[in-house]
């Protein structure tokens, strides 16, 4: 930690851990020079609660509420990760229907995330305007998956094995007027925002990521694809039933390979009319059937071993390591969030900028922040 | 920076603020999305998941007490207790409490239920002054009639 006795004309302030931009409680430690950054040191642990130890100390099927309350605006992605990982440790396939369901629900979740951002990084920087329209159509999406999952943010839909619930009639009608919705926003969301001059003048050329530096810090999700990397698990590792869909993975800049704060809005904005052709295309592909795969136990319980599993979230790279020793109780839980990686960036990118622009890479970033302290 | 350029970037500017501002007035005279609560408020999905009660069974209920809801619930939010009139009874459950404060409403006890005995209620204005307000008899509830 920063705790130098300054000598010189800086002085430190103390950016959080309970500012409204910093979205949760992060706590950034900025040495400043005037109104220029000199150095930046996050501070976290604000709101751990201790999901990984949770984990070890109760069964697999008792933890499944749990990984919705890491990530609460993409729970149901986290809960979906953590279903497709038990099932892979156990050897264990959902029926097909199950699997379009969860990644529909899935999907919905990303836009809904992805939504939820756009609205906040604008509020951020100052503009109220596209946060109305952002949460009038991110309710939309909770008015979906309530619908479906009976809940709102940590859904707890996904089970071992399948789903909680079947789709009710309403909801690929719902979702169609959504998506149709949807689309006509996004584009008055690029009159409104993407070409305002105020908003790009804010954005560009602010928090610039090369591609080795995103490397280095082990960047993941839209972040890295701002950078020309178009690396998306959906297509590298795709799990479930992202095979049978078509869809593109969303890039910048893939010539110059290096991002700043408008190209991780564009990449987001991009991925969202992405999700939707999969929603739209997964809506016409599912097919009838069961939704809880037969004779799975009640109780998972893994065969002794080591595994891993890597699944695309909101913000990136999700990964579980699980160690079990083939009880009901996992011996180790590790979960891999993107935001910590996405967030130890930060010390490199703040230095030499204003601390107005602090809040436009902060916000670029997306972190959530209970899910970097689990 | 020419001439040319600066004002290039001036209208362009200045047009980006007026057609940001035309999708502004545009959804001014489209309908409300908001809703006046509490004096209107949006029907709750059929799924909608509350606490959860005891479903009504023949001027009862069905519970019997094996505490499998209780055994599984990751937050220990339950506590059921069950009663035997004489040895060749079946067991049923006379108490059943649960604290609402520590539910995260996942749902599995419901799921692992043998007797089927519990569902979601619609309950969902659910604010209490006291910690102790959250204790929910669901005995007590299913007796009065509690809305469902």
């Amino acid at each position: 930690m920063l705790r130098k006795t300054l000598t010189d004309d800086t002085f430190y302030l103390n950016m959080g851990p309970q500012h409204p931009s910093t979205h949760g409680v992060l706590r950034l430690l900025l040495r400043l020079d005037g109104e220029r950054i000199v150095e930046c040191e996050p501070v976290l642990g604000y709101s751990h609660r201790g999901h990984e130890h949770m984990a070890q100390t109760k069964s697999y099927l008792r933890f499944m509420p749990n990984p919705s309350r890491m990530d609460y605006l993409a729970g149901l992605m986290y809960n979906h990760a953590y279903c497709l990982a038990l099932e892979r440790a156990c050897g264990v396939e959902a029926p097909r229907r199950a699997q379009y369901i969860r990644l529909i629900c899935a999907e919905l979740n990303r836009i809904a995330s992805h939504l939820l951002w756009f609205g906040a990084y604008l509020l951020d920087l100052g503009g109220f305007t596209p946060f109305l329209y952002a949460f009038d159509d991110r309710e939309d999406i909770l008015a979906i998956l309530g619908e479906v999952t009976g809940s709102r943010l940590t859904y707890s839909y996904c089970r071992f094995g399948g789903v909680a619930r079947d789709l009710t009639p309403a909801f690929p009608q719902m979702t169609r007027a959504f998506i149709a919705k949807l689309r006509a926003r996004l584009a008055d969301y690029d009159t409104l925002v993407s070409k305002n001059i105020i908003f790009i003048n804010r954005t560009k050329g602010i928090g610039p990521i090369s591609r080795e530096q995103a490397r280095d810090y082990a960047l993941s999700g839209p972040n890295l694809r701002a950078c020309g990397i178009g690396h998306d698990l959906r297509r590298v590792e795709p799990c479930s039933v992202y095979p049978d869909l078509d869809f593109q993975t969303v890039t910048t800049n893939q010539d110059a390979g290096i991002g700043d704060c408008y190209d991780r809005y564009l990449v987001r904005m991009g991925e969202m009319a992405q999700s939707l052709d999969i929603v739209e295309q997964a809506l016409e592909l599912i097919p009838e059937g069961p939704i809880r795969a037969k004779g799975v136990p009640q109780e998972p319980a893994p065969p002794p071993g080591d595994y891993q599993f890597s699944y695309e979230s909101a913000r990136g790279l999700l990964s579980i390591y699980l160690v079990s020793d083939g009880s009901r109780v996992p011996v180790r839980m590790k979960w891999r969030t993107p935001s910590f990686s996405n967030l130890s960036i930060l010390p490199l990118l703040l230095p030499g900028t204003l601390v107005a622009d602090t809040v436009a890479i902060l916000g670029s970033l997306d972190l959530v922040i209970p899910e970097i302290d689990r | 920076m020419g001439v040319g350029q600066y004002l290039n970037d001036l209208v362009t500017g200045a047009w980006s603020l007026a057609s940001g501002m035309g999708v502004t007035v545009r959804y001014m005279f489209k309908p409300v999305s908001t809703v006046q609560y509490p004096r209107e408020r949006l029907p709750l999905p059929e799924a909608y998941r509350g606490h959860i009660e005891l479903i009504p069974h023949e001027g009862g209920h069905r519970c019997v007490a094996c505490g499998e809801c209780f055994r599984t619930c990751p937050s220990a939010v339950i506590k059921v207790q069950g009663f035997k009139r004489q040895a060749s009874d079946h067991t049923r459950a006379r108490y059943f409490f649960i604290d609402y404060s520590r539910c995260s409403l996942c749902g599995l006890c419901v799921e692992v239920c043998p007797e089927k005995a519990l569902r979601f209620s619609r309950e969902y204005e659910q604010a209490e002054v006291s910690r102790y307000g959250a204790v929910v008899d669901l005995m007590a509830r299913l007796h009065e009639g509690g809305p469902s």
